[in-house]
């Protein structure tokens, strides 16, 4: 098991130095000079010059061949690429062109507020989701059943960001039940001990901060589950209905256990593998969805960041939210790898 | 189930019974579900009306705006506020929405073919070469250009850093070599030594003329490139290469790639199709890798070798058409998701430059005013983006069901 963990630990490495450099190359899509991008087009030819410095733009991309001419092994790795990679190992990731604030800091005052977005969802998923599978594959091609895979089928179907939009009419327009965006209403505080707003107001005690904070969750977290919730419903069920075909449930039935016993026991726990798989990849849907959902709901996390960083072209922002994301979906799959080898104990690395 | 009763059973006479192929068979079984019915009605429907609408309905987004009409709630009859009718209501520039709609259908659909094209192809080739050869050995002229790629490339990094471009084929060269030693010289530490040394001299000779670091830095890349080609590369090298590029792309998530790319490039419909086809090269990749590996332990591969066909013509001929039913259920699902990327990318500000119609923008256009209570100018453009996926979706389903009887749930 440890050499199996190790050996996953390296085939991470590569991939992680790989999406690095896709993000860096971004830099090079910008059409025109990116240091003119950064600058706006009114900048003087001072600053742009001052920027390219300052950012290393005048240095070559990955190698200086013509240092390594002049003999200057140490110039010759100087290069973008390798600055960046050591900015990125002190996590510093520049700073916001219009605001001026390292991005590092946004993002750590950001980052809890999506994975409590995110989190959240995924377990609104799990809990609906798994039981419908089960209740579906059980009433196989019952009235239920027909319903929640139609059900489900529309909710893959579904943009998260209108099905946002059409929460946001329903309950905060037509019935204003729930608030339409934003994470606390004004006037009511939480102290910020994990930036996590529920576990904040849970462990200072605040039941009125504790139910604001669910209010604002809970039209957001709702719309960014529809997609895992069906995929994993639709998952659940056909995982069960292949194991409920096998010799040793059929054997517990014949021996006159009863049908809960026989699901939960028998079924649930050898069709448990592929719905584990398909909650590790539904984790980055619910990443690049928190893109929209948070735009939609003015939710303070990385994702509406990500937004206000495309509309305004401020790349660095960009650039640090979707390397936030992509790092944390890469950490998500190497965890799922391991629970999958965990459960199965079959499973290792070949 | 329905009871099999004797007066209903036909028995049927094998030997005269009407031949049918695999497709009309499948044919008959998609037709005869309700929901592959359905989704090829909803599917018709929208390709039929953006059409349509294209040809025949003339638009000019250019010139369509009417503040007077500006965002009112759909009519059905004309009255004196509204003097024309417009069942999907008017957006912020007093644009009918339901023309918009109509129209915006023919940018969905073409983000999605070509966005799903770009990576059929592209993810199939590489696939179906990395699954058939991960399992088949290969000739002696497949290894030749292998070897000769692989030199080809890592030699382009001497090349580059001594300015010196004629190293790659110096090191092509060396691939092609090595590719004959293989076969026939076993020795491995012997193998290693002479390509290790013949790649570090190819590498640091030339470079010595422009200096003695690059000339140092060069004999090093030329070890390596010796090494490597000193082993004996097979199509295993070429799949594991390939897989870990794809591996790279998929662990953005979603179609945050392309988002991404699309931010950089700034926004344009092309560079969409463009960015959403690349990002989904992976799924294809993969999948027709697994179908592929799925299907060539089977005798029929192994007789098409033993009589000895070329590799070109069992992929083409043997193997690929034994692949396509899980290719054709992907790329129908593929095309659904296409259009929900495309109306992400739209939504985002990426997608479509207005005022050109697209039902992603139009919802990012028109957003802002769903608290005012404009939901005519969200709910349109939404339910065409739902409705539409949901007839590719329910289409891919049944097709699934239809092409692979073995794996209906």
């Amino acid at each position: 098991m440890t050499r199996y963990i190790i050996r996953r630990i390296f085939s991470v490495i590569p991939t992680l130095i790989g999406v690095t450099f896709v993000i860096f190359m971004f830099q090079r899509l910008i059409p025109g000079d990116p240091a003119v991008a950064m600058l706006g087009e009114h900048a003087t030819d001072e600053s742009v010059e001052r920027l390219r410095e300052q950012f290393g733009l005048n240095r070559p991309l990955f190698l200086d061949r013509d240092a390594l001419a002049d003999g200057d092994i140490n110039k010759f790795f100087d290069s973008q690429y390798v600055r960046y990679m050591k900015r990125l190992a002190v996590l510093d990731m520049g700073e916001s062109i219009h605001r001026r604030i390292p991005v590092r800091e946004t993002l750590a005052l950001r980052f809890p507020a999506t994975m409590e977005l995110a989190f959240l969802a995924m377990f609104i998923a799990i809990l609906v989701g798994i039981p419908v599978g089960i209740i579906s594959a059980s009433k196989r091609n019952s009235a239920i059943d027909g319903i929640t895979m139609i059900g489900s089928l529309i909710g893959v179907s579904m943009p998260i960001f209108w099905l946002g939009l059409m929460e946001i009419m329903l309950f905060a327009v037509i019935l204003q039940w729930l608030p339409a965006g934003g994470r606390l209403s004004t006037g009511i505080d939480v102290k910020s001990i994990t930036n996590i707003y529920i576990i904040d107001s849970l462990l200072t005690g605040n039941i009125a901060g504790l139910r604001d904070a669910l209010e604002h969750i809970a039209l957001p977290a709702i719309a960014l589950a529809t997609i895992p919730m069906s995929i994993i419903a639709r998952m659940t069920r056909s995982s069960m209905l292949d194991v409920l075909q096998e010799d040793y449930v059929r054997t517990a039935k014949a021996k006159g256990l009863s049908k809960g016993l026989v699901l939960f026991r028998h079924a649930l726990k050898n069709a448990a593998l592929p719905v584990v798989t398909i909650i590790g990849l539904q984790m980055g849907t619910l990443l690049a969805g928190a893109v929209l959902t948070e735009t939609i709901f003015s939710w303070p996390g990385i994702g509406r960041w990500v937004y206000d960083g495309i509309l305004g072209r401020d790349y660095p922002i960009v650039q640090g939210g979707t390397l936030v994301i992509a790092v944390v979906f890469v950490a998500v799959n190497f965890f799922v790898d391991i629970m999958y080898a965990l459960l199965d104990p079959r499973i290792r690395y070949d | 189930m329905a009871e099999l009763t004797p007066e209903k059973t036909t028995i049927t006479d094998f030997a005269v019974r009407e031949h049918r192929s695999l497709w009309t068979d499948a044919w008959q079984r998609l037709i005869s579900s309700n929901t592959a019915r359905m989704g090829m009605f909803i599917v018709a429907l929208f390709v039929f009306s953006a059409v349509f609408a294209h040809y025949f309905w003339e638009y000019e987004p250019k010139k369509d705006l009417d503040y007077s009409l500006k965002l009112k709630a759909p009519t059905l009859v004309v009255n004196e506020e509204v003097p024309s009718v417009h069942i999907f209501g008017t957006d912020k520039l007093g644009r009918d929405i339901f023309r918009r709609v109509v129209h915006g259908g023919w940018n969905s659909l073409r983000v999605g073919i070509v966005a799903v094209s770009i990576a059929l192809f592209f993810g199939g080739l590489i696939g179906l070469v990395a699954g058939f050869y991960e399992n088949i050995h290969m000739t002696s002229s497949e290894k030749l250009t292998l070897f000769g790629f692989t030199g080809l490339v890592m030699g382009v990094m001497p090349a580059w850093i001594a300015n010196q471009p004629f190293q790659a084929l110096l090191f092509a060269g060396l691939g092609i070599v090595a590719a004959y030693f293989v076969d026939f010289y076993k020795g491995k530490i012997q193998r290693l030594l002479i390509f290790g040394v013949a790649g570090a001299l190819i590498g640091g000779l030339p470079a010595l003329l422009v200096s003695g670091a690059t000339a140092l830095v060069c004999t090093i890349w030329g070890l390596i490139t010796g090494i490597l080609l000193s082993r004996p590369l097979e199509g295993k090298f070429f799949s594991n290469v390939m897989m870990r590029l794809m591996d790279i792309i998929l662990s953005f998530p979603g179609y945050l790639l392309a988002i991404a790319i699309v931010a950089f490039l700034g926004p344009g419909l092309e560079k969409g199709m463009i960015a959403i086809g690349v990002v989904s090269i992976p799924v294809y990749a993969r999948l027709t890798r697994s179908a592929v590996l799925s299907v060539i332990k089977k005798e029929y591969i192994l007789a098409a070798q033993s009589v000895g066909e070329g590799h070109g013509r069992i992929i083409f001929r043997h193997l690929t058409p034994n692949i396509l039913s899980p290719i054709i259920v992907q790329t129908t699902m593929g095309l659904a998701n296409a259009i929900l990327s495309a109306a992400a990318l739209g939504f985002l500000g990426l997608g479509a430059i207005p005022p050109e119609p697209e039902w992603g923008s139009m919802l990012g256009d028109s957003y802002r005013y769903l608290t005012s209570g404009a939901w005519w100018a969200v709910l349109f453009p939404g339910l065409a983006i739902m409705f539409s996926v949901l007839g590719f979706n329910l289409l891919g389903d049944g097709l699934r069901d239809a092409l692979d009887p073995k794996l209906r749930t």
